[in-house]
C-alpha cells in the first residue's frame, strides 16, 4: 500500500469550495464504456472503489487491525487534549475540541479494553503548532478526521462481523467529526458522494504529510 | 426524556416483544429527530394508509424465487433496503430544491446532499440491475416547502440512514459490497453532522453511534406516511443511466 497516493480529496483538501463535479451525459456514458458498462452510475463508481488488500477475517487479524485503530484513537485523543491544554481555541473551535476530545478518549478506552493485554502503548506524538495555532489546528483536525474515517472504512472488510459491528459505531462518529471540522474550516462537509477508503500505508502517509505522525 | 418526545411506532405483528425504542436509541437523538418529522408533517393530510415501506420491501410475505444462494439473496435484500432509504432521501432533496423555499447555507446543503443521494440511488440501481425495486411515489406533506420543517426532516433522515447502514454492514457477505456500503455509511454521517450544525444542534452528539434494526427503521418510515404508493413497475425496464 505504501507508495500509492492517497487520492482522497478530503485529505488533500483541494475540493473545498468547488461545485461537485458535474459530468455530461456523454462523459458518463463514455466512462461507462471504459468501465465495462453496468458498474458506473451517475459518476459514482461504488464497485470501482480501490481494491485494498483484503484477507480472510480472523480474531488474530482483528487484533492487528485494532492496534492500528488504537494508534489513530491515541493520536486523536492526544491531539485534542494538547490543543485544549494550550488554551488558544475560542468559541465554536473550542466547543468542537472539547466535545471531540471526549469522544476520542472514549474510543481509545473502548479499543484498549477490546485488545486487553494485546494493546500497544502510544508512541510519542509531536504536534508542533497544530495544537497551539487555531488556523493550523482546524486544518489538522480536518486531515485527522478525514483520514481516521478513511482508515476505518479501509479495514472494515478485513474484520470479523462482531468487530466490524463495533468499529461501525465509531467510524460514523469520526465522519461526523470530519464534517464538523470542515464546517469550521469553511470547507464542504461532505465533499464526495462516496468516501474513499484508505489502506494502512495510505493512512499513515496522510498523517505524516499533515505533520501529525512521525517517521 | 419526556414520554411524548419519543416516537413510538404502532405495535407491529412483525416484531412482537422487540426492544423498546429507548433501548435502541438511548440518547434519544433519532427519536427526537423522527418526532420532529411528525410534528412538522401536516396532520390534515394524513389520510392515506401508510405502511408503504413494509409493502415495498416485501416484509409481509416470504420473498419469491429460491434460485439464488442465500448469501446473495440476503445481500440483494440489503441493497434494496438501502435503495429504498436513498429513494426517500433523494426525492426529498430534489423536491425541496424545486420548491425553492430554501436560502443560503440550507439551499447549498440541499443541493450538495441531494446530488449525493441521487448518486447513491443510481449506484445501487446499477449494482442491483433487474432486481432493483422501483421508486415509490412520495408525498412529503409540506416539509419540503418550509425551511425549518425541511431542516428537521433532513436531520431525521440522515441520522436514520446512518443507523440503518450501520446495522446492515456486518450482515453483508460480499466484501466488495461491504466496502461500498461503508463508504456510503460515512457519507450519510457527514450529511447528518452538516444538517445538525445548520439546525444549531451538536453535529456529533455521542461518542458512539448506535445501529437500528430494519424493522424499527421501516416502522419509523411508515409512520411518516411519506410513502404513498409503491412503484408501479419494478426497476427491470428502466435505463441504467439517466444522468
Amino acid at each position: 500500500m505504501i507508495g500509492e497516493e492517497l487520492t482522497v480529496e478530503v485529505v488533500a483538501g483541494n475540493a473545498d469550495h468547488d461545485e461537485p463535479p458535474r459530468r455530461t451525459r456523454a462523459e458518463v456514458l463514455e466512462r461507462a464504456v471504459v468501465a465495462g458498462g453496468a458498474l458506473l452510475a451517475g459518476g459514482v463508481l461504488i464497485t470501482g472503489l480501490p481494491r485494498l488488500a483484503t484477507s480472510a477475517p480472523s480474531p488474530k487479524q482483528d487484533a492487528e487491525i485494532l492496534n492500528f485503530a488504537l494508534l489513530i484513537e491515541q493520536l486523536q485523543a492526544a491531539f485534542y487534549a494538547e490543543s485544549l491544554t494550550h488554551g488558544r481555541l475560542r468559541g465554536q473551535l473550542r466547543q468542537f475540541a472539547e466535545v471531540v476530545e471526549g469522544h476520542e478518549r472514549a474510543h481509545r478506552k473502548f479499543v484498549e479494553s477490546a485488545l486487553g493485554s494485546n494493546a500497544h502503548g502510544p508512541p510519542r506524538f509531536r504536534f508542533g503548532e497544530t495544537t497551539s495555532d487555531p488556523a493550523k489546528f482546524v486544518a489538522a483536525a480536518v486531515a485527522l478526521e478525514d483520514t481516521a474515517l478513511a482508515a476505518y472504512n479501509g479495514q472494515g472488510p478485513n474484520l470479523t462481523a462482531p468487530t466490524l459491528g463495533a468499529a461501525a459505531r465509531i467510524v460514523s462518529v469520526e465522519a461526523r467529526h470530519a464534517a464538523w471540522a470542515r464546517v469550521l474550516a469553511g470547507q464542504t462537509p461532505a465533499p464526495v458522494a462516496v468516501d474513499q477508503p484508505a489502506g494502512e500505508g495510505q493512512a499513515r502517509a496522510a498523517l505524516k504529510r499533515s505533520g501529525l505522525l512521525g517517521g | 426524556m419526556a414520554e411524548d418526545r419519543t416516537l413510538r411506532p404502532s405495535p407491529s405483528p412483525l416484531w412482537p416483544g422487540g426492544p423498546t425504542f429507548d433501548e435502541i436509541d438511548p440518547s434519544g437523538a433519532i427519536s427526537e429527530a423522527a418526532d420532529r418529522i411528525r410534528s412538522t408533517t401536516r396532520g390534515g393530510l394524513l389520510k392515506q394508509a401508510g405502511a408503504g415501506a413494509t409493502i415495498l420491501l416485501g416484509l409481509h410475505t416470504p420473498a419469491a424465487g429460491a434460485a439464488a444462494p442465500a448469501s446473495q439473496k440476503r445481500d440483494r435484500a440489503i441493497l434494496n433496503y438501502a435503495l429504498l432509504l436513498e429513494y426517500l432521501q433523494a426525492s426529498f432533496y430534489t423536491e425541496a430544491e424545486r420548491m425553492r423555499a430554501l436560502k443560503g447555507a440550507l439551499a447549498r446543503q440541499a443541493q450538495v446532499v441531494g446530488a449525493h443521494e441521487r448518486d447513491h440511488v443510481r449506484s445501487l440501481r446499477a449494482v442491483l440491475g433487474g432486481a432493483a425495486i422501483g421508486r415509490p411515489r412520495f408525498d412529503y406533506r409540506g416539509v419540503t416547502e418550509d425551511p425549518s420543517a425541511f431542516r428537521d426532516t433532513a436531520v431525521a433522515f440522515e441520522d436514520l440512514a446512518v443507523a440503518a447502514y450501520k446495522q446492515q454492514a456486518p450482515r453483508v457477505q460480499s466484501k466488495r459490497l461491504l466496502g461500498a456500503l461503508l463508504s456510503i455509511h460515512s457519507v450519510e454521517a457527514r450529511h447528518a453532522a452538516w444538517i445538525r450544525y445548520l439546525a444549531g444542534r451538536l453535529p456529533a452528539p455521542d461518542a458512539f453511534d448506535e445501529p437500528m434494526s430494519q424493522r424499527r427503521v421501516v416502522a419509523i418510515v411508515d409512520d411518516t406516511r411519506f410513502i404513498v404508493a409503491p412503484a408501479k413497475t419494478s426497476g427491470k425496464k428502466r435505463p441504467r443511466f439517466t444522468g
